[in-house]
C-alpha cells in the first residue's frame, strides 16, 4: 500500500479510537466516580466507616481488575451482544472497556480523594457539613487537580485498551494496524498507527495535565 | 450556667490491654464570655478534650452541655446545627486550599444554606474584622499563616458562634505572628462577647490572653483556677513542671572547645546556681562578681521573675583561680544561694 492510501486509512480509524475512548472514559467515570467516592467515605479512616461495604466494593473492584483485558473482552461478549446487538465494531467494544475501566478509574478516583487533608474534612465537620456536603464541597473540589490528573492517566490507559479491542473485532487505530498492518505485512501501515497513537496519547495526557496545573490553586 | 459544661468527662481510645485513656473523669465550667486556657504538655489529653467539646470526638462517658445544649445527647442533624454555634480554628489552619479566601468564609454559610448575596456581604464585613480587607480574592497559597488563620478566625465566626475553640491556633506561628493573633482573639472577645477556649502547650498564650486557666495531665485536670494564681503558686508537680523553667537544661552548644576560648582568668569549674523563688531579683551575680573581684562567664540562664521572685537556673564557668573560685562559693553559700558541681 502506498503512504497516500495509509494516510487515507487514519481519519476514520482515529475518530473511532477517540470515540471509543471517550465514550470509555465518560461511562467508566459515571460508575467509578461514585464507586471511588464510597470506597473513600466507607473506609475506616472516612466520614462514614462501613466495614462491610467497604470490604465488599474492595474485593468486586480487585476481582475485576485482576482479569486481564483481552480475557475479559472475549468473557463478556455474549453481554456486548445482549446490551449492543453485535459484538464487532468500535461501539460494541465500549462494553467491555468500561467494565475494565471503571474499578481501575475507581482506585484513581479514591487515591485523589484520599488526598485531600484530613484537618480540612474535620474542620469542615466542625462547621456542621453532612456527609453529603463534605463530598460535594470539600472532596471533589479540593482533589479537583488530582482527579483531572487521575482523568488523563485513566484515558490513556483506556486509548490503549481500546486498541487492543480493536485487534480482537473492534474499530479504530487498533483494528486498521491489525488489519493491514499485521494479517497483510505492512509495517507501514502498522508504524503510522502507531504513530498516531502516540500523539493521541501526548494529546490527552498532555490536556489532562495541564488541566489539573491551571486549575490547582495551591501552585502559584 | 456556664458557657461550656463538662461533667465527668472519659474519652478511651481501644479496648482491653491496649487501651489508652485520653480523659479521665473531667468536669470543668467554662463562663460565658471568658478567654479559658487548658495547657499541658503534648500527650496529656488537652486536644481530645477540646474536640469533646463539639463532639468531633465522641467522649465515652460523661455530658458535654454547651450554651444549655446538651451535646452528647445530639446526633444527626441536631448535632449539625449545634456545631455550627462552635466556631473552631486549628494549628494547621485548615483551610480549603481550593478556595480564595472570601470562599472560605463563606463556606459554613454555604453549609448552612446561605443565599449567596448575603453570605458574600457577611464573608466581606469578616475579612475586614480580621484585618484581610482587600485579600478577600487570595487563595491559601498565597497567604502567610498569620495570614491563614486570620482568615480561619473569619471563617469560623461566620455562623455567629457563642464559642470559638482554639486548638493550638499559634503552635505554627512565629512569637511576632503569635502576638498578632493572640491580640486579634482578645480584641474578637471583647467586641463579640464569644467564650474563647484555648488549647496551648505554651505559657506565654495563656499568659497572654487567658483569664482563667485548667493544667492538663496525665488525662485529668491537675490545676485549675486564676491564671495569676496557677502560675504564681503551681500546687502540683504537673503544674510546677509547666510553670517552672525546667531542672535539667542542657548546655546546648557548649563544648570543652568553647571552654578553652574563654578568656583565661575564666576557665574554670562549672557550677549551677538553682533559684527557686525563695531569692529576690537583685543582681545576684553582679554582687557577687563586684565583691570577689573577679569577673565569670554565664554560659547558660533560664529563669523567670514571677512577682519579683527569681525562679530557675544559671549556670556560671567560675575563675581557673582555685583561691577566687573558693572565695565566690563561700559567697553564694553565704547568701543562702545554692549551687551544685555542674558534670558535663
Amino acid at each position: 500500500m502506498s503512504f497516500s492510501q495509509v494516510l487515507s486509512l487514519v481519519p476514520e480509524a482515529l475518530w473511532e479510537s477517540i470515540y471509543m475512548t471517550v465514550a470509555t472514559t465518560f461511562f467508566a467515570y459515571v460508575i467509578g466516580l461514585p464507586l471511588g467516592l464510597v470506597l473513600v467515605v466507607t473506609d475506616k479512616d472516612g466520614v462514614h466507616p462501613m466495614r462491610g461495604v467497604n470490604m465488599t466494593l474492595g474485593a468486586v473492584v480487585n476481582f475485576l481488575r485482576s482479569i486481564p483485558f483481552l480475557m475479559l473482552f472475549l468473557f463478556v461478549q455474549p453481554v456486548t451482544r445482549f446490551i449492543v446487538g453485535t459484538s464487532a465494531g468500535a461501539v460494541a467494544a465500549i462494553v467491555p472497556l468500561v467494565i475494565s475501566a471503571f474499578p481501575f478509574v475507581a482506585r484513581m478516583v479514591e487515591q485523589s480523594a484520599k488526598e485531600v487533608d484530613r484537618g480540612v474534612i474535620e474542620a469542615s465537620q466542625s462547621m456542621g457539613a453532612s456527609n453529603w456536603q463534605i463530598i460535594t464541597k470539600v472532596l471533589l473540589p479540593e482533589a479537583k487537580p488530582s482527579l483531572l490528573n487521575g482523568a488523563a492517566v485513566s484515558a490513556t490507559t483506556i486509548l490503549g485498551y481500546s486498541a487492543m479491542a480493536g485487534c480482537f473485532g473492534g474499530g479504530g487505530l487498533g483494528a486498521v494496524a491489525m488489519n493491514y498492518g499485521y494479517q497483510r505485512y505492512d509495517f507501514l501501515v502498522m508504524f503510522v498507527m502507531i504513530v498516531v497513537m502516540v500523539f493521541l496519547v501526548q494529546v490527552f495526557q498532555e490536556s489532562g495535565t495541564r488541566g489539573g496545573r491551571l486549575t490547582d490553586k495551591r501552585i502559584r | 450556667m456556664a458557657m461550656i459544661e463538662l461533667q465527668h468527662l472519659t474519652k478511651t481510645f481501644g479496648s482491653g490491654e491496649t487501651a489508652v485513656h485520653a480523659l479521665n473523669d473531667v468536669s470543668l465550667g467554662i463562663e460565658a464570655g471568658e478567654v479559658f486556657g487548658i495547657i499541658g504538655l503534648s500527650g496529656a489529653g488537652k486536644s481530645t478534650l477540646v474536640r469533646c467539646i463539639n463532639l468531633l470526638e465522641k467522649p465515652t462517658s460523661g455530658r458535654v452541655i454547651v450554651d444549655g445544649k446538651e451535646m452528647t445527647a445530639l446526633s444527626g442533624k441536631a448535632l449539625r446545627e449545634a456545631r455550627r454555634s462552635i466556631g473552631m480554628i486549628f494549628q494547621g489552619f485548615d483551610l480549603l486550599m481550593q478556595r480564595d479566601a472570601l470562599g472560605n468564609v463563606r463556606f459554613p454559610l454555604e453549609l448552612a444554606g446561605v443565599r449567596r448575596a448575603d453570605a458574600d456581604k457577611r464573608a466581606r464585613e469578616l475579612l475586614k474584622l480580621v484585618g484581610l480587607e482587600g485579600r478577600e480574592g487570595a487563595y491559601p497559597a498565597q497567604l502567610s499563616g498569620g495570614m491563614k488563620q486570620r482568615v480561619a478566625i473569619a471563617r469560623a465566626l461566620a455562623s455567629n458562634p457563642k464559642v470559638l475553640l482554639c486548638d493550638e491556633a499559634t503552635s505554627a506561628l512565629d512569637p511576632t505572628t503569635t502576638e498578632s493573633i493572640l491580640e486579634l482573639l482578645r480584641d474578637l472577645n471583647r467586641s463579640l462577647g464569644v467564650t474563647v477556649v484555648v488549647i496551648t502547650h505554651e505559657m506565654r498564650v495563656v499568659e497572654r490572653i487567658c483569664s482563667r486557666v485548667a493544667i492538663i495531665a496525665d488525662s485529668r485536670i491537675a490545676e485549675l483556677g486564676e491564671v495569676q494564681e496557677v502560675f504564681l503558686h503551681p500546687k502540683t508537680e504537673a503544674a510546677k513542671k509547666l510553670v517552672l523553667p525546667s531542672r535539667s537544661g542542657k548546655l546546648e552548644g557548649f563544648t570543652e572547645d568553647a571552654a578553652a576560648t574563654a578568656v583565661d582568668e575564666c576557665r574554670g569549674e562549672l557550677i549551677r546556681l538553682a533559684f527557686d523563688g525563695s531569692s529576690t531579683d537583685r543582681p545576684i551575680i553582679a554582687d557577687m562578681i563586684l565583691s570577689c573581684g573577679a569577673p565569670v562567664s554565664i554560659i547558660y540562664a533560664d529563669t523567670r521573675t514571677i512577682e519579683g521572685r527569681l525562679y530557675g537556673h544559671t549556670v556560671l564557668q567560675l575563675p581557673s583561680d582555685a583561691e577566687t573560685a573558693d572565695k565566690m562559693k563561700r559567697w553564694l553559700a553565704s547568701q543562702g544561694i545554692s549551687y551544685t558541681k555542674e558534670v558535663q
